[in-house]
């Protein structure tokens, strides 16, 4: 494909980028190379079917949205004193060691499109390391973009032994006409160690997003996601986990709210690639107006993962006629030793749920709206962090009273 | 005291133009028990969703009245005389729930993520608000628009809309009711029907019919698949709908059985979408011996 965004940028650009940062010259090739990458990548997959794309992303205008040398946000990064939580710049000057060893591993800068221009641009991210035997709580980072575009870079390293809890939120602050979001999240969970990555993006609704959050499970390790999204006009997504380690485990928990002509584009992703491996992902969402969503989950079960366990369930709630939901669940087996189950349905409330509940006196729209908070209660039950499950219910349940 | 009066009543599926009521009347009146009974396929369950006011049903003719005396929600609402018939066919479910009448389903809804005590509470709590909203007097709207202006508690200050009755308050009644229905603490805080057996669902509809006191209740088959000791739990709940609260029942069921718990003041036997034959208990009996070939000989004179 061709892309429209190279005509206003510049390896200048991304030297100076680079520079502020203070970066080490390796760091700043691997920008460059991706830089020059993009013209030969193509945009992340999106299902296809005859006659459509479920997401276009081409027609995205690049050119306007990218403004890479204003980048502007408020950022709190914070933890608690035996984990350190560094700003990039940081943790450019003080852990560049960790740098070497992790950036790129897991997420290939040139692995699309939007990843490598993600590569060549972020200005902005966050380093946790959780040393060996720490279990690090409540680890925050909270992002509010305040220019046309924002690319950001986390990545998240665990000891032996260790545990972190991470929550994270995208929100917008100065808002435009169109505002471009990019993150790329790389987890690499060490030997024995548990990272629950809890998101809740809630930016504008006239921004675009494109987020990949991938982590590598090592053996005995566990990788929790949470991934909740409500903002945006278009969200582009994954999250997934490969378990490259003997009894890894990953869940993948999701929930979703679309209405007015928001299109949520979201993929979970499992790569059982060892023994004993287990892996759980569940996703709810609704769907309002004109909204769409397009899930689409991946089990993949490797020749060498015996005595796998994998199990996934999409359901999504259209609250209205001319909303849109598409599921696509698979699972790719190599490995006969394997317990697995996958399912997806797409729905619309149940009128003689409804009638029941008006019978007893409940109005049309407050029984309505039980029944929607009640649908989400599954995936919000399987939070552990409580601040993230509150705000993700408050979010549902404004958006739902803001409804006629 | 409330009467619900049904008179000529027609009605069809929504969706198509198939007839199953074709002219019922029928009048339950506060501390009556009905049975209603009746083959498959006769418009007995139709009867009742179309009292409660089901969207699946439209009625092309007849009426559906409730009258209310002036005293029949206490003191505390005042019924002008102007106010004392409803004609349920112009209302919305929830309306005609805060009028009095309640739908025992015959298989009630499982509902996942909202719990008992909650859906409990908001349906009383709406109920109370809705009458309030349908006996208001035009002075006392102006009123209540000035109330409507400001919010006492920033609406981000938690439970500014708790309702008529609070949570510690709603407990209490909750408690009380399921004891006296035997029923186990433990489904306060489940799932509304979700996942329950067969019996306890229909003893959580006797249980929602205590709570929100209803003038009528109609209750579809509340005794088909119950065993006997469950049977009797909500045959004396029934019982106690009647005596403790004034409540008429419309009992709709095809078995004798539950009559021997709860009997009925008057007796009706639906066929072909009419009340083809009324009388008393006895006629219920007679119908355990007979058959309803025995009513359609009786009323058509053919078998």
């Amino acid at each position: 494909m061709s892309t429209q965004v190279h005509a206003n940028l510049t390896e200048e650009q991304v030297r100076e980028i680079s520079g502020d940062l203070d970066e080490p010259d390796w760091l700043l090739e691997t920008r460059l190379e991706a830089l020059a990458a993009l013209e030969d990548l193509e945009m992340p997959d999106v299902i296809r079917t005859p006659g459509r794309d479920w997401t276009n992303l081409h027609e995205l205008d690049f050119e306007s949205l990218v403004d890479p040398l204003n980048a502007a946000e408020d950022k709190d990064q914070v933890g608690p004193e035996e984990a350190e939580v560094l700003s990039w710049a940081d943790a450019v000057q003080e852990h560049e060691d960790l740098l070497q060893d992790h950036f790129g591993s897991i997420v290939d800068p040139q692995e699309n499109y939007l990843t490598a221009l993600s590569t060549a641009l972020f200005s902005t991210g966050t380093v946790i390391y959780v040393p060996e035997g720490v279990d690090a709580e409540d680890v925050t980072v909270r992002t509010e973009q305040n220019s046309r575009s924002l690319f950001n870079y986390t990545l998240v390293v665990t000891e032996e032994s260790s545990s972190v809890t991470i929550l994270e939120r995208q929100s917008t602050g100065e808002e435009a006409e169109e505002q471009y979001y990019s993150g790329i999240v790389e987890v690499a969970a060490g030997e024995n160690s548990y990272v629950q990555y809890g998101s809740l993006q809630n930016l504008s609704e006239e921004a675009y997003n494109f987020t990949l959050k991938r982590g590598v499970a090592d053996t005995y390790a566990t990788i929790d996601w949470i991934e909740g999204n409500l903002g945006t006009q278009l969200t582009k997504t994954e999250v997934s986990t490969e378990l490259r380690g003997d009894s890894s485990e990953t869940q993948i928990v999701g929930a979703f709210y679309g209405h007015n002509d928001q299109h949520f584009d979201l993929d979970a992703k499992v790569w059982h690639r060892a023994e004993h491996t287990t892996a759980d992902l569940v996703t709810r969402g609704v769907t309002d107006d004109v909204a769409r969503s397009v899930y689409e989950g991946v089990q993949d079960v490797g020749s060498d993962a015996w005595d796998t366990s994998s199990y996934q369930r999409e359901n999504t709630l259209m609250l209205s006629d001319e909303s849109e939901a598409d599921a696509s669940p698979k699972l790719i087996i190599n490995n006969h030793d394997t317990e697995a189950s996958h399912s997806a349905t797409v729905g619309q409330i149940d009128q003689e749920d409804l009638f029941y509940m008006t019978s007893r006196g409940v109005d049309p729209r407050a029984a309505r709206n039980m029944l929607v908070e009640g649908f989400f209660v599954p995936v919000l039950a399987e939070i552990d962090v409580d601040e993230l499950r509150e705000d993700l219910e408050n979010l549902i349940g404004t958006r739902l009273r803001e409804r006629e | 005291m409330a009467r619900l009066e049904l008179s000529n009543l027609h009605a069809e599926v929504a969706e198509g133009d198939e007839q199953i009521l074709e002219g019922v009347d029928l009048e339950v009146q506060s501390g009556e028990i009905h049975a209603l009974m009746g083959p498959n396929g006769s418009g007995k369950s139709t009867t009742a969703k179309v009292i409660a006011g089901h969207p699946a049903y439209e009625v092309t003719e007849g009426e559906v009245l409730l009258h209310l005396e002036d005293d029949e929600f206490g003191e505390d609402i005042e019924i002008d005389e102007d106010q004392r018939t409803w004609n349920l066919l112009d209302l919305e479910p929830n309306e005609r729930a805060a009028l009095g009448i309640f739908l025992g389903f015959q298989y009630p809804a499982e509902i996942e993520g909202v719990t008992m005590t909650n859906f409990l509470r908001t349906a009383l709590n709406a109920k109370i608000e809705e009458r309030e909203e349908l006996f208001e007097d035009e002075d006392d709207e102006d009123e209540a628009e000035e109330d409507d202006e400001g919010f006492e508690n920033s609406p981000m200050e938690g439970p500014a809309d708790e309702g008529e009755v609070g949570v510690a308050e709603f407990q209490g009644i909750l408690q009380e009711k399921m004891e006296q229905l035997e029923m186990d603490e433990k489904f306060a805080q489940r799932y509304l029907n979700a996942g329950f057996s067969g019996g306890e669902k229909k003893q959580n509809e006797v249980l929602q019919a205590a709570i929100l006191e209803p003038s009528v209740a109609v209750l579809d088959e509340i005794d088909s698949g119950l065993d006997i000791d469950r049977l009797q739990d909500v045959s004396e709940g029934i019982n106690a709908l009647r005596d403790e609260q004034g409540t008429g029942i419309l009992q709709i069921t095809h078995y004798q059985r539950i009559l021997d718990y709860v009997e009925p003041d008057h007796v009706h036997v639906m066929l072909d979408g009419q009340i083809a034959k009324s009388g008393g208990p006895e006629l219920a009996e007679k119908l355990e011996d007979k058959g309803y070939d025995w009513v359609r000989e009786d009323v058509y004179g053919t078998a």
